[in-house]
Order: structure tokens, then sequence, then C-alpha cells
């Protein structure tokens, strides 16, 4: 994996693989921990290890839970088909455009703008947008109106867009810089349509971008807290009820196996992503190999 | 994004000034949110959680800058990006579980003592790990490091290769590398972790709330806590001047060093 400097001695080497194997055993050890604690029946702070399934299966006979995940699965299911294709248009309209600082000022700002800041302005802006609507209403008679920004599902996954949306972006681009658009003017040479050759042409080729947004989506909508907490209204999602069962009660034995499944969850479905990616990765290199070098 | 990003954020300004009522609040033009917040003890509060997220940058700096140089040079190109997604792992999982998690691991009697302790290093646990500005710090570390890492790494790709072969030619010290070519060329890349750590430590609630203890306060707990005591227009002034600073530091920064040279690499 390494590419060694001539000059460099092998032992500065390894420390500085060890330094940054450091690194990401500091950044995950919050959560090996928290899995570890998950497994034992003594909890945290015992002096012995006893191996259990016991907290995780408290944690699924909660109804309370149960029923927050699927609340929280809702709002994935929703947000996704939303922001799959914002995030494909901006990755294609960011490639054409030659205004590139205001899209990417537009559409990576979300990432820098604390969450609590964005939350607070989004409620107070739909709070009003409510009023507003009430008032139309009032005039119009059409009654439908004035629960349209009533704090529920709608603004809930409105905050989880503009959440998610630069992460889409990124994920996206990533994949799509990879990708000639010379093959897309070449099939709309032959006479497909502009969707046909986006969907037939250029679609399989950054699928894999494409599905790995998705899962990015999906893992952030369960570990969104904040934003979804002030904006959702009346039903609990899984991190709302972790961060109060936390507050409330302190870390008890279930929100350990809680917070393991979520993160486990994730871990898991960005390692897949991860080794699907770099195997693909490496076909296609020994593919261009093969046709660069035929006779090696 | 306009509708939904912008504007809210935008308004923020309007909204910082209208009047507060019993539940909700009245158009007006009154700067008493802003006095509100300036002179009281909230500004000592946002000072000090600048200065702490000041320390987080600098930290996130000494410890991300080298790993992304290390990336960069010393890795071969097919697995560089392979390497940076090991960062992407813990970013995945939730703050919120990182951060609670921190609490056990860093308390008088989590495993930070206990290992310091069992190997005869300390005589009594350490006590200022959590509930501490030093905890909130550690918290800030080991929530946004990744992005430090991602947005040198970036900043580091967009270099040719040919650069580090005609320094290795012409004899450059590795010092003198650093200085003239690392440091310059990353900057963009730098400037933007820095300022996602820095806002983000004023600005994010959790970490002060679950590792500060009592008298820890940023930004965005002022503003959550304005909420809940129905005070909309001081959560409006305080969003307002966090965006400003925000904004501030972005423009400074593209003015500076051009930010959208980070997105050439994948562009």
């Amino acid at each position: 994996m390494s590419q060694r400097d001539d000059f460099q001695p092998k032992w500065k080497l390894l420390l500085k693989w060890g330094w940054l194997s450091f690194a990401v055993f500091i950044l995950m050890a919050p959560t090996f921990y928290t899995v570890y604690i998950s497994f034992n029946e003594l909890g945290f702070g015992a002096k012995y290890y006893n191996f259990t399934f016991q907290w995780y299966e408290n944690v699924f006979s909660d109804k309370q839970l149960i029923g927050a995940l699927g609340w929280t699965m809702l709002l994935a299911l929703i947000t996704l088909p939303i922001v799959i294709p914002f995030g494909l248009l901006s990755a294609k309209l960011y490639k054409q455009s030659t205004q590139k600082v205001w899209i990417v000022f537009i559409l990576l700002s979300p990432l820098f703008v604390p969450a609590d800041i964005l939350a607070s302005a989004l409620l107070v802006f739909f709070k009003n947008l409510n009023k507003f609507f009430t008032l139309i209403a009032e005039y119009t008679g059409i009654y439908s109106l004035d629960t349209w920004f009533d704090l529920g599902i709608m603004t809930a996954v409105i905050g989880l867009i503009v959440y998610t949306l630069p992460y889409v972006f990124v994920v996206i681009m990533i994949t799509m810089a990879r990708y000639r658009n010379e093959q897309t003017e070449a099939a709309r040479d032959l006479g497909a349509s502009a969707w046909r050759a986006f969907w037939e042409i250029e679609f399989p080729q950054i699928r894999a971008g494409v599905f790995s947004a998705c899962a990015f989506v999906v893992i952030l909508t369960f570990n969104e807290y904040t934003r979804t907490s002030l904006l959702k209204g009346g039903f609990d999602t899984f991190t709302s009820v972790l961060i109060s069962q936390m507050l409330n009660t302190g870390m008890s034995e279930e929100s350990y196996a809680m917070a393991s499944i979520v993160s486990l969850v994730a871990v898991v479905i960005v390692s897949a992503i991860l080794i699907v990616t770099a195997i693909k990765t490496d076909e296609l290199e020994k593919k261009t190999r093969i046709v660069k070098e035929p006779n090696k | 994004m306009i509708i939904f990003f912008v504007l809210p954020l935008l308004l923020t300004v309007v909204w910082s000034v209208f009047e507060r009522t019993m539940f909700w609040m009245e158009p007006a033009f009154t700067f008493f949110s802003y006095e509100n917040f300036f002179f009281s003890s909230r500004l000592e509060n946002f000072l000090s959680s600048m200065f702490h997220s000041s320390i987080s940058v600098v930290c996130a700096f000494f410890i991300g800058f080298p790993i992304a140089i290390f990336i960069r040079r010393r890795v071969r190109k097919v697995a560089q990006h392979r390497v940076m997604l090991l960062f992407i792992l813990p970013f995945m999982v939730s703050e919120i579980i990182r951060i609670f998690a921190l609490r056990p691991i860093l308390s008088r009697n989590g495993v930070v003592n206990s290992f310091l302790m069992d190997m005869n290093l300390i005589d009594s646990p350490f006590s200022i790990f959590v509930f501490t500005p030093t905890g909130v710090v550690i918290g800030e570390i080991v929530s946004f490091l990744p992005f430090m890492i991602f947005s040198t790494f970036l900043a580091l790709e967009a270099i040719p290769n040919y650069i580090f072969e005609v320094c290795a030619d012409l004899g450059v010290n590795r010092r003198r590398m650093f200085k003239d070519i690392f440091l310059p060329l990353a900057a963009p890349g730098l400037f933007a972790g820095s300022v996602f750590i820095f806002v983000n430590g004023i600005g994010i609630a959790l970490i002060p709330t679950i590792l500060g203890g009592p008298g820890s306060v940023n930004a965005g707990l002022i503003a959550t806590q304005a909420i809940i005591a129905l005070d909309f227009p001081l959560a409006m002034a305080v969003s307002a001047i966090m965006m400003f600073t925000l904004m501030g530091l972005l423009y400074l920064g593209h003015r500076l060093f051009n930010l959208t040279k980070l997105l050439e690499p994948i562009s």
C-alpha cells in the first residue's frame, strides 16, 4: 500500500502508519466502547464481563422504540426519492455551469451551518409560513392550506433534505468525475434522447455513487437529531428516543444497546460500500491494464 | 435550497429585530435582542466558546494535517482514497452517540483513567476530561477531525506529482517543502476545515451540553435555550450573528484562497 521513499527509514514509515491508525482508532473508540458495554450483562463500570444479548432483547421488545424506528424509516423513505434526483441534477448542473462558485456556495453551505442554528431558523420560518398560509386560507376559504407547514413529517423531511443534499452532491460528484461527457454527446449524435442517453449510458456508470448516496441518506437520517427533533412535531424518531433516555436516566444498558444497533448498521453498510467499491476499482484497473498492455 | 436554506437564514436578520411577545414575536424594529446578547454573560460565553473552538482548530491541524500529507505523499495513488475512506466510518456513526460514549471513556472511573492508573502513570484519576472546557475541546476534535483531514487531502490531491519530484531533484529539505509547498498549496483545504470546526464548535449545542458541564455554553446552546424560553427574537439574533460570522469567514477564505479549488479533484 505504501509508496516508499528511498531516503526514508522504514521505522519512520511505520511510525506514520501507526499515527494514522491511532487517529482512526481514537475516532472509532467511542463506538467500539458502546458496542463492548452493550454486550455486558453487568453494564458500565462493572469489574467483571458477562456476555449477554439481554439488553438487545429489551430494546426490541420496547414498543415505543419500534414505533420510533418505523417513523425514522418513513422519514428516510420519503427523503430518498426527493434528495437523490436533486443531488443528481445539482451535480450535472455544477459540471455544466460556468458559475460554479454560487452552486458550491448554496449546496455546500449547509455543511458549515451548525445544526442548532439552521434548525432554529427553519423552525421560525415554518411557523411564519404557517401563519401566512392560515391568513391565505381565511381569505380564500381553502382551509386545507393552513396545515401545510404545521410541524410534522413534511417539515422534518425538508430539514433532512437540506441536511443530506450536500453529502449526496459530493458523493455523486465523485463518481461523476470519472464519467466522460463525450459518451453522452456520442449517444445524442446517434439519435438518443437526453433521457435515454442519461439512463442507458451515464447512469450505469455512476450507479455505484447513486446507491452509495442512498445508503448515506438512510444512515444520516437515522443519525440526525437536532434538526429533526425541532421540526418533527409530535412523533418520536430513533435518536429522539435515544437522547431522551440518555438525558433523563443517563446511559442505561438499553441505551448502549440502542446506540450500538445504529452504529453497527451504519458501519456495516459503509464498510460494504467501501469493499464493493474497492473490488470494482481493482477489476476496472485490471481491465484497463489488459487493454493497454495486451501482451503482459 | 434557496427557499428552505438561504431564505430562512437571511430572514433571521429580520426576525431578530422583532419584538418578543408572550409566546411568539411581532413586527418591530428593536435591537433589544442584540443588547440582550451583547450586554450580558451570553457574550462572555460566546467568546469563551470561540476560544475553545480555536484550540480545537489548532489541535485538529496538528493531528490532521500530517495525516493528510502522509496519505498524499506516501500511500500509493490507488489506495489513497481507500485510506481516506477509513475516516468516513466514524463520520457515519451518529455524532450524539460518539459524544455520549466519550463520557464513560473520559470520566473519573472511565477507561482512560483506569488505563493510566493500571499503568501506574497517575496516582489518582484525572477529573479534567469531562464537564470541563477540556472535555469540550476533546469532543470537538473527536467529532470534527475527519473534516480537517478530508478538506486538506482534497487540496493536496490537486498538487501535481512532478512538483514533489522537482523538489526531490533539487534537494529541497522537508522543512522547506512543508513551508513552501504543503502549507501554501493546502491552504484552501486547511481554511475550509478550520472554518468548519470553528463554526460548528461555537454552534453545536450538544458538545457543551454533554461534555462541558453546567458553565459551558456556546451560541447553539444559547439559541436552543432561547427557543425553549419562547424568546424567538433572541434565538434569531444569535442565528444571525452566527450566520454573519460564517459568511464573513467563508468570504474571506474565498478571496484569499479560492475555495472552489477544493472541488477540482472531484469535478
